[in-house]
């Protein structure tokens, strides 16, 4: 006999009082003598974990260029956690280690820390990098880090004009391990490009000529995105890894430039072959299929909406009651008045 | 009407119940039916009414006036059982057919709805229930008779005067002075009239017209109702609901707003009916243990004063979410003017500690009780800017006193912290603002070369690492002894640890290679993962983006440039209304009302003689000087503090007291204006300085007493405290009243000096960096880490991490940055940090059984996790019953040890937070 079709409103009928979080919630975790169950959903959103990435780099690509193009990057191979990084899992075999480390890897790092935090640092230097990456909105530039380690990242370039037009390069990044301390990271590209600076054998672009020497905080690896993007529109000659090209450029452009379509061909025709890394988020590309594609396509366009329709529906949980360009609380004019 | 009738009798597929036995019978059946059982009830009640002749003309109209006649009048006297009865029978036959009929076409009365307005069959039937005598019986019957009828009928009854018109006159005669049982039933009623209201508000008109026919109060329903509000059990849970209901209403229509917050007294009774729960409420809480802190779900439900209490609180709460504004705003002034500041100020600055903090848990549960962002609102202003009157002059507001509550020993301070650690939850701009962010916007706490770096992205975990560098070597996670190692080893990949230098095409080969043992990439050295320090992470970076969504709302970003550092400094000095920002340090008299009797010391005193050593100082005094030293020691105060501390001047006064020599305090004066000219001096030995010279004094007045004072000491004191010698300061703020005790109970300890209090003054000079009290004094207490119980660190140690995960970069700057050159004067939580590490270094190396006692710490805190809701104690109890084998417990007593450890998981917890903000604070949110 329940009419009240209010009968929800009353909170009487469940009573929400925030109880406060066990304080110890977080030291709890401390030595957790068996976290495996959990650490496995742990890590799961550890490492490269906004599930954002792949979207984005999807976002970015220009529409105009792609839709001519009969092909679609495909993210990775499909898995539940769109696009989300994980630690190497630990073999199951495995057996515990319980021997003390030894001496070399207890000693502490160049920063002076515990050796077993090193990773962390590591990892998360390269995932700061890799957000700078996707701040910069590098134009034709998708990079994509690696499922099985943090210091090899996937990209694709797309040169939209120039001698280059029409070019689809896929590289790899290497990060040395000692990063930032260590030399600029390499490029490498799948396919040699004919071109002055690329080695025609390793297909490695000479990176370093732009950054003698890699200075933390001042250089990033969007710069030699950026870099990398650069050479194919502002062709360099001088001491070059393929003196062949840069010969030619020098004293045949004809020739130079009809080297570069068969090279840009030839790349072009190799784009739909599987990455050259067996790796699941290798970036690899297919020619449109309707039953995978129109749906990413669908989400893409979706997920541009959503920003705002998202902050409606989200029910904000932080309180304000500052004017903007007040420093005094309970300034908003808008304040019920109390005596 | 009869082709009404027919028509709306096909409508009646899929009735249930009874309905099913009129199904198909022909409603001309069922209104001779009707008609038939009103003339037998007719008959009854005319035979009984004494104005007869009045109504038979009606009667005549109708053409049932054959039937009224015969049967003797019997004017005045009672009417028998069995004729009560039979009209009690008939007139249920007769609601069921009412309740039965379907109303007619385009909501046309149905025949037999017609037929009881137009013969007034409900006054009528009221009338008879009057002229019977009107017993709580009778008032039963008829309430129940209109809930059945209202609740079930198929055409809308109340548009009509005939039916409405009995009912209120049935509801007001009930009001008031009617047992239980009818007022249960009242408002079983009332509830459904506003639910039968909420669904169609044209009645709504109807209910007020009636009312006024009546004479009686303007919305009748409403006004019966309240009554009820603060009911407890299920009446009291009716009526709310019911009052929800028209409160729901009162947003669309204005009328009603405006009625009730003009005409009745809704929101006067609902808050001063706080203040008359509240003062049913226990004063002091039977504690259950020392780490209790807050009143949890189980404890509440325990007090039954404590649970009405919180129902009317989120009574309230659901008024205001569903209100006009007009009833919001005028429940929301009644709120803080009749029970926040006559009520809860009063009790919150009660005399002894235990009343102060069980004022301080209550209100702790209240804030995290209410939900709705205005009543939030109202609570949170009382707390940042109520000014509390007081006996000093100038005003206190009740965040400067409770900033100053957690620096006091014993369960106040515990309790203190958890309403902070309530507050900072919050994720309120004005809580944070007033706490914290005010004192950082000038920017005066870091160098001018700084600035810049407030919003700089620490890209390679160098704070992370600096934190984690100060790990203690005895637990550091090479030295874990197998059993509890928190690592597990990972195996990294240097995926291109070998690639750079050899050619390319190799380096994919190897990978290639290696790749077919499913992504168990194996290169390389072995390197120990701190696999916790994952859960760390994860934890952090939930922390950091609920944090950071929630922010979205604040109206500036709180980096350095928005709001301007310059505004920041203007603002403080001038038209800041809660003009706190600079404070000082003074007793909180507040206790010297009355005597207190500390924790500590009523143990101490029961256990020991009254009579004392004569060697020994008095115990008040030790326990005085205990509290001061921690005080001093431990109240980490900015030497520019000192110049117009008071606690300075009070142990100088104490000096001066006994020695009469003003000459110590001018000394100290003089250090202390000395001091003030070398502010820019490197602080540390001006500080220990300082510090010394404070204990000097603090050894001396114990010391002292003790001698003196071997015959009766007490009396000695107690002269003391009642003839200060006014010390020749100028800027004499200070209160000497705290020294004299009026109604002295010289058995108890004298504990003023138990809180310190922040007072809003003006001598503090501008220019001078200062972070603010509450980082102050969480900071201090921080630094007594190793000294600290267990759940005091745990909340502190919360309370820090909580404040570290906010993303505006003034607050991350300053606590997490360790690249930051602040001003000497200004203390870091780094340098705090850094000081543990040392003293808990120091620890290690002169105890020898140390790793062992951090390895049972360990195992103890390890099992207080795997029974999260028991208490530390328990924890230990149950390792002694579980199976594995297990190292000796470990008394919670060693604080330096447990302190130890959780100094350990304090840092990776920091460390992990840092990681978290160079990623996440620079990514534009999404998800």
């Amino acid at each position: 006999m329940n009419l009240n079709p209010f009968w929800s409103m009353s909170t009487n009928t469940g009573r929400k009082v925030r109880e406060r979080s066990s304080s110890s919630a977080l030291k709890a975790n401390f030595c957790q003598v068996h976290p495996t169950h959990k650490r496995a959903e742990r890590q799961k959103n550890r490492i490269f974990k906004s599930s954002q990435r792949d979207p984005h780099t999807l976002k970015r690509s220009d529409s105009e260029e792609q839709s001519g193009e009969q092909q679609q990057q495909r993210a990775s191979p499909a898995r539940p956690s769109f696009g989300k990084k994980q630690l190497p899992s630990i073999p199951k075999n495995a057996v515990p280690i319980t021997k003390p480390a030894s001496p070399a890897a207890t000693a502490q790092l160049a920063n002076g820390t515990h050796a077993s935090y090193g990773p962390f640092y590591l990892e998360y230097s390269l995932l700061a990098e890799f957000t700078l990456v996707i701040k910069q909105k590098l134009p034709g530039i998708y990079v994509q880090p690696s499922y099985k380690s943090a210091l090899m990242w996937f990209g694709v370039i797309f040169i939209r004009h120039g001698l280059y037009q029409d070019g689809v390069f896929k590289f790899t990044v290497y990060i040395p391990d000692n990063y930032p301390d260590g030399e600029c990271p390499r490029v490498v590209f799948d396919i040699p490009v004919f071109h002055p600076l690329v080695d025609p054998v390793s297909g490695e672009l000479d990176v370093r000529r732009a950054f003698t020497k890699w200075r933390r905080n001042h250089n990033h690896i969007w710069q030699v995105l950026m870099y990398a993007r650069t050479v194919f529109y502002k062709i360099n000659t001088m001491e070059p890894l393929n003196p062949e090209a840069a010969v030619l450029y020098d004293k045949d452009v004809q020739l130079f430039k009809s080297k570069v379509i068969d090279s840009v061909k030839l790349c072009n025709s190799h784009l739909f072959d599987q990455p050259k890394m067996d790796d699941p988020y290798a970036i690899s590309f297919s020619s449109w299929n309707p039953a995978i594609h129109d749906e990413a396509k669908e989400r893409m366009f979706t997920h541009k909406r959503r920003p705002e329709d998202h902050h409606k529906g989200l029910q904000v949980s932080g309180l304000s009651w500052v004017k903007p360009g007040s420093t005094q609380p309970f300034s908003k004019d808008d304040n019920p008045p109390l005596s | 009407m009869m082709m009404a009738s027919m028509v709306a009798n096909g409508n009646r597929d899929g009735r249930q119940g009874e309905a099913l036995v009129l199904k198909g019978v022909d409603p001309e059946t069922c209104m001779i039916v009707f008609k038939n059982h009103w003339a037998q009830v007719v008959k009854i009640l005319e035979k009984h009414d004494p104005l007869r002749s009045n109504t038979s003309s009606n009667m005549a109209a109708l053409g049932v006036i054959g039937l009224s006649s015969g049967g003797p009048m019997r004017f005045g006297g009672p009417i028998p059982g069995d004729e009560a009865s039979a009209v009690q029978n008939y007139v249920e036959h007769i609601l069921f057919l009412l309740m039965e009929e379907d109303a007619g076409q385009a909501g046309a009365m149905g025949p037999i709805l017609e037929f009881v307005v137009m013969e007034n069959v409900m006054e009528r039937l009221f009338l008879w229930s009057l002229r019977r005598q009107f017993t709580d019986d009778m008032k039963l019957e008829q309430l129940k008779m209109y809930e059945m009828i209202v609740g079930q009928a198929r055409q809308p009854l109340l548009h009509h005067k005939p039916v409405l018109r009995p009912l209120m006159m049935l509801l007001s005669s009930c009001s008031g002075t009617a047992g239980p049982e009818v007022e249960a039933e009242l408002v079983s009623l009332l509830n459904q009239l506003c639910c039968v209201l909420a669904k169609d508000q044209s009645v709504l008109e109807l209910f007020f017209h009636t009312s006024e026919d009546q004479g009686a109060a303007n919305f009748l329903i409403f006004s019966l109702l309240i009554p009820f509000i603060h009911r407890e059990g299920l009446v009291g849970q009716q009526a709310r609901d019911a009052l929800l209901l028209i409160m729901s209403l009162s947003a669309e229509n204005q009328r009603v707003a405006q009625h009730i917050a003009e005409n009745t007294y809704f929101c006067p009774v609902l808050a001063t009916g706080l203040s008359g729960l509240y003062s049913s409420l226990p004063t002091k809480l039977e504690v259950p243990g020392e780490e209790w802190h807050c009143l949890h779900r189980e404890d509440w439900l325990q007090m039954p004063t404590l649970v009405q209490f919180l129902n009317s609180l989120e009574f309230c709460n659901a008024v205001i979410q569903v209100a006009h504004p007009n009833i919001r705003d005028q429940l929301v002034s009644y709120i803080y003017n009749g029970f926040l500041v006559p009520v809860l100020a009063p009790a919150l600055h009660k005399p002894t500690l235990e009343e102060v903090m069980t004022t301080t848990a209550y209100l702790d549960l209240f804030v995290r009780s209410v939900s709705e962002p205005v009543l939030l609102q109202t609570f949170l202003s009382f707390i940042l800017l109520h000014p509390h009157r007081h006996t000093l002059p100038g005003n206190v507001h009740i965040l400067d006193t409770l900033v100053s509550r957690i620096d006091t020993p014993f369960q106040l301070g515990t309790v203190s912290l958890a309403l902070f650690q309530t507050l900072i939850g919050l994720y309120c701009e004005d809580v944070m603002l007033q706490l914290i962010l005010r004192y950082l916007i000038p920017c005066n706490h870091m160098m001018l070369s700084q600035r810049r770096v407030v919003k700089e992205r620490d890209f390679y975990s160098v704070s992370a690492a600096k934190i984690l560098a100060l790990t203690p070597s005895c637990c550091s996670p090479e030295h874990s002894p197998p059993p509890l190692r928190q690592l597990d080893s990972i195996l990294w990949s240097k995926g291109t640890d070998n690639s750079p230098n050899t050619g390319t095409m190799e380096t994919e080969e190897t990978f290639l290679e290696e790749d077919g043992s499913c992504y168990s990439c194996v290169i390389g050295s072995e390197i120990y993962l701190d696999v916790n320090y994952l859960h760390y992470l994860y934890n952090a970076r939930l922390g950091i983006s609920s944090c950071t969504r929630a922010c979205q709302v604040w109206s500036a970003p709180y980096d350095g440039e928005d709001p301007p550092p310059e505004e920041g400094r203007q603002a403080q000095t001038t038209t800041d209304p809660a003009p706190t920002n600079q404070l000082e340090l003074e007793w909180d008299d507040s206790y010297d009302a009355g005597p207190v009797v500390s924790l500590e010391a009523a143990t101490a005193e029961s256990s020991r003689p009254p009579q004392l050593p004569a060697a020994e100082p008095p115990k008040h005094i030790q326990e005085m000087r205990r509290t001061a030293i921690m005080l001093v020691k431990g109240s980490y105060i900015e030497e520019s503090d000192f110049q117009d501390d008071v606690m300075v001047y009070d142990l100088v006064a104490k000096k001066d007291a006994r020695d009469t020599v003003t000459k110590g305090s001018k000394e100290v004066k003089a250090h202390v204006a000395d001091h003030n000219s070398n502010l820019q001096s490197p602080s540390a030995e001006v500080g220990d300085d300082l510090m010394g010279q404070y204990e000097e004094l603090i050894r001396t007045l114990g010391s002292d007493e003790a001698g003196t004072g071997g015959s009766s000491p007490v009396k000695t004191v107690d002269k003391e405290f009642r003839n200060p010698v006014v010390t020749p300061m100028e800027e004499d703020e200070v209160d000497f009243s705290s020294f004299s005790m009026d109604t002295p109970e010289l058995e108890k300890p004298h504990s003023s000096l138990f809180g310190t209090k922040l007072r809003s003054g003006s001598t503090r000079s501008h220019s001078v960096p200062f972070t603010g009290p509450f980082v102050s004094v969480l900071l201090s207490r921080l630094e007594n880490m190793l000294d600290n119980s267990l759940h005091v660190n745990l909340l502190l140690t919360g309370i820090l991490a909580q404040l570290a995960a906010y993303p505006q970069p003034l607050l991350q700057s300053f606590l997490l940055n360790t690249n930051m050159v602040f001003q000497p004067s200004v203390r870091s939580l780094y340098q705090v940090l850094a000081s543990l590490k040392n003293q808990i270094e120091q620890q290690a190396s002169t105890k020898k059984d140390f790793p062992k006692l951090i390895t049972s710490a360990q195992h103890c805190l390890l099992a207080r996790e795997n029974s999260r809701e028991c208490s530390p104690l328990e924890a230990g109890r149950m390792m002694k019953s579980s199976p594995p084998p297990q190292p000796k417990t470990i008394s919670l007593a060693r604080t330096e040890v447990f302190a130890t450890v959780l100094f350990t998981e304090f840092l990776k917890e920091l460390a992990a937070i840092a990681q978290e903000h160079s990623i996440l604070s620079h990514v534009p949110m999404e998800e």
